[in-house]
């Protein structure tokens, strides 16, 4: 036992990423996201080739459907686990977080890459993006530029170099020998530049988060006045703070849950920490933007309207203030109802404005027609799809060392026992030898 | 041109000097210079003016130009039409206001006699005159199906419209084939334009063609010269610019929607709108709708209830059935209609939405079940759902943990 | 390097980033958001159009015009392909008549919608590669090749004139552009106002069309709501000026105040970003944190690698 956590009996169980190696690469689970990714990205090619009205149901008066407002706008919050937890680890020093910044780096590239596949496929005038090159036909008044250069920027540089590490370990093990020189080499250089590209890593995403918040400042007054503030930008930022927290939570304690492995609440307990600091400053933000706009009484008018911000205030609330208590932070279940509660409140609070509380001056209804709704699917299929295989390709679950000598030692004789076309029975858990 | 005219051995007159031997009052021939104006309001120099008189005043002073009028594969409807108007007697004036040469119909003469008057016109008037070409010409089998005095249509035009200043095929036999031309065109027939293309030709399709439209042609070209400005299919384009479907007087009744749905229906008896029954107005070119026939309001196809066949038109005329509905080409804002202030757009699909519903209740589902797993003991850091029910395990999650190493 | 004597490089390195962001900060933050000024001015050669709807008769003479003058097909979704019934602006109307008319029955009036024209336009401010563009008469105008598609123009635009062409492979953005490449650049006004046959809709210079319809005003005081021009200052000022006997918003045209969406939207950032000072001054200031805490890692490592014989995940 090695407790570390002065005055409690909480186990560190957390040590270093461990991949998931007890189980068969595909699943049903698998077969099943994959499948509706298979379906998602044929759905997309089609769309590629296909006129974009017939296919989806946006209209003139609501132009953005949900691959922009919830793959983009609203998803990417889930996918700022690399921003909130790494900002945490790196900037301000919890040194505990540096275990599941491998969990959070993997899930938020996913999250952006299928975010920008969807931004991708949604798009109506594809071909003339290379204009992105030219710097001189940048309109640097446009949030929509912003992140038009951001995000890719951010996703196939700061977090693919982040992920690197990762992957190179890989191949450091179970690479040749020739490999294993050429990766030792690599690695100085590389450790090197990373604090500057972490420090990118960060700044960057800082900036597309407000910008994705900035973009609806141009819709004025389409947005019910509940939601449009020139607060938009930090309040989207925030929001993705939480929903970061809260995701990697979420997904350490489903991901544990799936693969049978120790729950660490030290680190969890952390998370949930720093979540219901995080919902603690976006509360004030927000109530405090409100009053100082004058629009408190209509957010407890109890229309429509006050009714869903009270909603969506619950939802990242009651997460806050329970996390306040030690008893919440270090119970499994509480912990990850509050955790999946504040996610689906920040959630909601990014989709509002977008859709839900944008009225343009048309009488006009939206609602996702099924091929949307297909590739919106499809592309978190493949998110999710890809996540559990990353997971047992690389080490990205967090376990203990005990965990990472015994898979070291299964693989191995994984390998032997196959060449040797004899199996061998191994005990259950790994400590037990 | 008109000097050439003047100087030939026959004298030609003017056409007052020629009204004024024939003994026509002058009230009838401004009537006719009204008839003319209203035929031909635009793009036609010599009726472009604000009085009856200014134009009679122009017309006057015109010399009768030498008309020598072909017909081959015709009926004489097109000389017919030209006939059908009495008041005034149009016969009379034109006879007076053209010099009409040589026209099987209306000449006096036959046989040799006949003969020779053609040859004669064409020679004293050769390069000078103009020739009227009324019915199409047969092609097949080296053109035997027609013979004028035993030579073949196609020679005699060949000949006599080699020679002319200008040609007018009148009637949509001579523009581009009409009725002899029909499925399966067993004599070969054609338009006077597909045998000579590089003659001046002016094309007045239309079975018949209004009379006033020839009219206007010949005169312009004996004031002046020069033909009125024609269109791709050589047609004039003051009276063919513009098609029936546009100034049709039952239009307000196909703008309201008021359509006849099949002859002798009550809609038929209040004068709708043909268009369902196969009007092919939308797609023709021609002034029938605001120049009737025979003089009479309301003597034309649409106005005594027949939907228009679209006689003067190439592709449609005797080759699209007459009662196939066409598509109409430039559709117009239909002045009683008007778009709502803000029109409502969107649709949503329930097919979308049940499947919406469904996924989102089984994800929230699934999170609850998974919720579930979890264990209620505090500081229980075993793997989530391997951990044995919460009624088993440590009585408080707070003190030492004896059992876990 | 040994960290006894003085500064390291990257120390300073970090240092001189802080610092220039400060600086550059301090100054960004005097210096006043001129590209969105709260209230617009209209440039010299601002072209207008006037459309008073107490002289209209409805006649849809403009639109036809409109059509013509612009090559676009008409719309017959909804008459089975015998009409042209757009029920508003799409990508095939580029300008429409529109009737309100009173609940009661008691009374009607026309409405000419098309772009507006802002001086400060909202959607010429979010077009990422500046495909809209405000030209120097003041039409705003759409470039098919730097146009992606992504219909921001058409969330911003508190009128909501840009269509998109959705039924298309290479879609357009359909809206008025005041038929800048077919006629105003040959010295012809737009087809609409040349041929309204009532003088509904006129053509001129912005100053002197504002002037003639407060003339109007002035004239007929009862006549026209609220004794004002619409499109004098909403959203900052519109190149479409609007007098009408109803009330606007019931005629379709939007309640909105005197700034442009423009100055609201980039009030912040252009002082934030204003020669990427905001970013600078936080990489700086996150880049001496994080360097410190990587630093201290690094100098950790060994000794936990030796430890547990396991090298170090990043």
């Amino acid at each position: 036992m090695q407790a570390n956590h002065a005055g409690s009996t909480l186990v560190n169980h957390w040590q270093r990423g461990v991949p998931v190696y007890r189980e068969p690469v595909v699943t049903p689970p698998l077969l099943f996201f994959g499948a509706l990714a298979a379906l998602g990205l044929a759905l997309a090619l089609v769309r590629f080739f296909s006129p974009l009205g017939p296919f989806a149901a946006m209209n003139d008066a609501y132009a953005w459907g949900i691959w922009k407002t919830f793959n983009v706008l609203t998803l990417t919050a889930l996918g700022s686990g690399p921003l909130a937890v790494g900002m945490a680890a790196w900037v301000f020093n919890r040194k505990k977080l540096h275990t599941v910044m491998r969990t959070a780096l993997v899930s938020g590239f996913l999250f952006y890459s299928t975010g920008l596949i969807a931004l991708g496929f949604d798009v109506g005038r594809a071909w003339n993006f290379y204009n992105i090159l030219f710097p001189w036909r940048w309109n640097t008044h446009s949030a929509m530029l912003e992140i038009s250069f951001c995000m890719p920027v951010y996703a196939a540089l700061f977090l693919a170099f982040e992920n690197l590490p990762l992957v190179m370990e890989r191949f450091y093990y179970t690479g040749t020998d020739a490999t294993k020189a050429f990766l030792r080499k690599c690695a100085p250089p590389l450790r090197r530049i990373y604090p500057f590209m972490v420090t990118g890593a960060y700044v960057f995403p800082l900036m597309h988060q407000s910008s994705l918040g900035g973009l609806l400042l141009l819709a004025g007054d389409k947005i019910h006045p509940l939601w449009q503030t020139p607060f938009l930008p930090l309040l989207y930022l925030l929001a993705a703070g939480l929903c970061g927290l809260g995701f990697v939570t979420f997904i350490l304690l489903i991901a544990c849950l799936h693969h049978s492995r120790p729950i660490d609440l030290g680190v969890l307990g952390e998370l949930g920490n720093l979540l219901s600091c995080a919902s603690f400053v976006f509360l004030a933000v927000r109530f405090g933007d409100l009053a100082w706009r004058g629009q408190l009484h209509s957010a407890f008018a109890l229309d429509k309207w006050s009714l869903l911000l009270l909603f969506e205030t619950a939802l990242i609330v009651v997460p806050a203030v329970a996390l306040r208590s030690k008893v919440v932070r270090e119970t499994p279940r509480t912990l990850f109802n509050m955790a999946m509660i504040a996610c689906l409140g920040g959630l909601l609070y990014r989709f509002i404005p977008t859709t839900i509380a944008f009225a343009p001056a048309h009488k006009a209804i939206y609602f996702p027609s099924l091929p949307e709704l297909l590739m919106t699917v499809g592309y978190i299929s493949l998110g999710i799809a890809a996540f559990g295989l990353a997971m047992k390709y690389f080490a990205v679950l967090p376990g203990d060392i005990a965990e990472w000598n015994y898979m070291f030692r299964y693989v191995r004789a994984r390998r032997a026992a196959v060449r040797a076309e004899g199996e061998t029975t191994w005990p259950a858990s790994p400590s037990t030898r | 041109m008109l000097s050439s005219l003047v100087t030939s051995s026959r004298v030609l007159e003017t056409i007052d000097e020629r009204l004024m031997r024939c003994g026509v009052s002058r009230r009838a021939f401004l009537q006719f210079c009204s008839s003319l104006m209203i035929a031909a309001p635009f793009g036609l120099p010599i009726t472009d003016k604000q009085t009856p008189e200014e134009v009679a005043h122009g017309l006057g002073k015109v010399i009768r130009p030498p008309v020598i009028w072909l017909h081959f594969q015709d009926c004489t409807g097109c000389t017919e039409t030209l006939l059908r108007n009495s008041h005034p007697d149009l016969g009379d004036l034109i006879l007076n206001i053209i010099s009409l040469e040589y026209h099987e119909t209306l000449m006096a003469g036959s046989g040799k006699q006949a003969e020779e008057t053609l040859a004669e016109a064409v020679r004293n008037y050769s390069g000078k005159y103009v020739c009227v070409v009324e019915g199409s010409i047969p092609t097949g089998e080296k053109g035997i199906y027609m013979k004028l005095a035993g030579r073949p249509a196609m020679e005699v035009l060949h000949d006599v419209g080699g020679k002319a200043a200008a040609i007018i095929a009148i009637g949509s036999c001579a523009s581009w084939g009409g009725i002899p031309s029909a499925d399966p065109n067993p004599t070969g027939a054609v338009g006077v334009a597909d045998l000579l293309p590089h003659k001046t030709i002016v094309n007045i399709p239309g079975c018949p063609p209004n009379p006033y439209t020839l009219l206007g042609v010949v005169l312009q070209f004996a004031a002046s010269g020069s033909l009125p400005e024609l269109d791709e299919e050589r047609r004039p384009k003051f009276a063919f610019d513009r098609n029936i479907h546009e100034h049709c007087p039952r239009r307000a009744h196909f703008d309201a929607g008021r359509f006849v749905k099949q002859f002798g229906d009550q809609g038929h008896r209040e004068g709708w709108c043909l268009y369902e029954l196969g009007c092919k107005g939308p797609d023709t070119h021609a002034g029938c709708s605001t120049r009737h026939f025979n003089e009479i309001p309301d003597v034309w196809p649409i106005g005594i209830g027949a939907p228009c066949i679209g006689c003067t038109e190439k592709s449609i005329a005797f080759r699209v059935p007459m009662f196939k509905v066409v598509q109409i080409h430039t559709p117009a804002n239909p002045p009683d209609t008007y778009a709502p202030i803000n029109a409502p757009q969107g649709t949503v699909s329930p097919v979308a939405t049940g499947v919406t519903g469904l996924v989102v209740g089984a994800l929230l589902g699934a999170g609850y079940v998974a919720s579930r797993k979890f264990s209620t003991v505090r500081g229980d850091e075993s793997a989530p759902g391997t951990q044995s029910p919460p009624s088993a395990g440590p009585p408080d999650g707070g003190e030492g943990s004896e059992e876990r190493k | 390097m040994s960290r006894g004597d003085g500064i390291t490089r990257r120390q300073a390195l970090m240092g001189i980033l802080g610092l220039g962001g400060t600086v550059a900060g301090t100054l960004a933050t005097s210096a006043i958001a001129e590209e969105h000024p709260a209230h617009p001015v209209a440039p010299p050669d601002a072209v207008s159009m006037l459309y008073d709807n107490t002289i209209c008769t409805g006649c849809k003479a403009c639109m036809v015009a409109c059509s013509e003058a612009n090559g676009l097909p008409p719309d017959t979704t909804l008459s089975g392909g015998l009409w042209d019934t757009p029920t508003g602006l799409n990508s095939k109307t580029k300008n429409i008549i529109e009737c309100y008319k009173e609940p009661n029955g008691a009374g009607f009036a026309y409405v000419k919608k098309q772009c507006m024209h802002c001086l400060d336009p909202a959607c010429v401010t979010g077009c990422p590669f500046g495909a809209l563009k405000k030209n120097e008469w003041g039409a705003v105008t759409w470039n098919s090749s730097l146009c992606i598609g992504c219909r921001y123009c058409e969330v911003a635009c508190p009128f909501e004139v840009p269509k998109f062409e959705w039924d298309k492979w290479n879609p357009k953005i359909v809206k008025c552009e005041f038929c800048f490449d077919q006629r105003l650049k040959e010295n012809m006004q737009p087809a609409c106002t040349g041929v309204c046959p009532t003088g509904a809709v006129i053509f001129g210079k912005r100053v002197d069309l504002l002037a003639k319809a407060k003339e109007r005003i002035a004239a007929s005081p009862g006549k026209y709501f609220e004794k004002r021009v619409y499109g004098e200052h909403e959203a900052g000022g519109t190149q479409v000026l609007y007098l009408s006997n109803v009330a606007f918003d019931k005629i379709g045209l939007p309640k909105l105040g005197t700034t442009s969406l423009g100055h609201y939207a980039t009030k912040v950032t252009s002082v934030i970003y204003k020669w990427l000072s905001g970013p600078l001054l936080v990489a700086g200031l996150l880049g001496t944190l994080i360097k410190r805490n990587w630093d201290a890692h690094e100098a950790e490592r060994p000794a936990i690698e030796r430890r547990t014989g396991l090298k170090e995940q990043l």
